[in-house]
């Protein structure tokens, strides 16, 4: 039962990503977008890793969905004067068509055999232990992979000097 | 029965849609739904195989670094986007190089 809802919910999550891809109108793309990262969430949730599905649904989903949809609001009218050349995206469901038939036959049972080399281990621990304790260089890695970010964004605009 | 194998074939087809639209596409939106569409896939594949190996814990660690810096990427290439708009009129990512200096 389990199984049967994550599998739906992976193909759910496959089938709205062609969709954001394919979609003329890059509003509709990021909604799309908003929606492969709620399936994911589910798929988080149903897991069993409710940090990383809550994390997603409201990063993932709200921030980045709205920090899109803003910048598509600024060059949509310019986009749709000079509209790209659908061709190339309408092939896509023929090549994942292709892709999904190819890789059927050669795909699970490399994935299995890869299945075979786990080492399963105890599994302990929290997720307040395992992101301040043991994982700490990643938190410091995070702290200066944000202030990259606001340097950059920092850099790119430029307080306009007064003449 | 497993369902790892299922999942990951999933995984590889939403990386393939991903690497797909970056491939096809010049304007620096699309190219940002691929990324993400990629980083979705990525984050699927580790909460996966943590879960196979009884790991959750680390795997949801570091699904949280992947979404911090997800969002910094994403911030910064909007940002370069709406600064190639404004200078040059377009989102062509080949147009890019006219910002240097």
């Amino acid at each position: 039962m389990t199984n049967d809802y994550r599998t739906l919910l992976y193909a759910l999550a496959v089938f709205f990503s062609l969709w954001a891809v394919i979609s003329r109108k890059l509003l509709i793309s990021a909604i799309m977008l908003a929606l492969v990262s709620v399936l994911v969430s589910l798929i988080f949730f149903d897991f069993g890793a409710p940090w990383a599905g809550v994390f997603e649904l409201s990063v993932c989903a709200g921030l980045i969905t709205v920090l899109f949809v803003s910048a598509v609001s600024l060059i949509r009218a310019e986009e749709e004067k000079h509209p790209e050349s659908r061709a190339r995206f309408y092939a896509l469901p023929l090549a994942a068509a292709i892709f999904a038939i190819a890789g059927w036959f050669y795909l699970p049972q490399f994935f299995a055999e890869i299945a075979g080399w786990t080492r399963p281990s105890t599994g302990g621990g929290t997720i307040g232990l395992a992101l301040w304790d043991m994982r700490r260089p990643d938190l410091l890695g995070q702290v200066l992979m944000l202030a990259a970010g606001v340097f950059v964004i920092k850099s790119i605009f430029p307080r306009r000097s007064e003449k | 029965m497993n369902s790892f194998p299922m999942e990951w074939y999933f995984t590889a087809l939403m990386m393939f849609v991903g690497f797909y639209c970056m491939l096809a596409s010049r304007s620096i939106v699309r190219q940002l739904i691929g990324l993400e569409i990629i980083s979705k896939g990525a984050m699927l594949a580790l909460l996966s195989a943590g879960a196979l190996a009884n790991n959750l814990v680390f795997a949801q660690a570091l699904v949280l670094t992947l979404i911090v810096i997800e969002v910094v990427v994403v911030g910064a290439g909007l940002a370069l986007l709406v600064k190639n708009f404004r200078v040059n009129g377009t989102t062509d990512i080949w147009k890019l190089d006219s910002l240097k200096g």
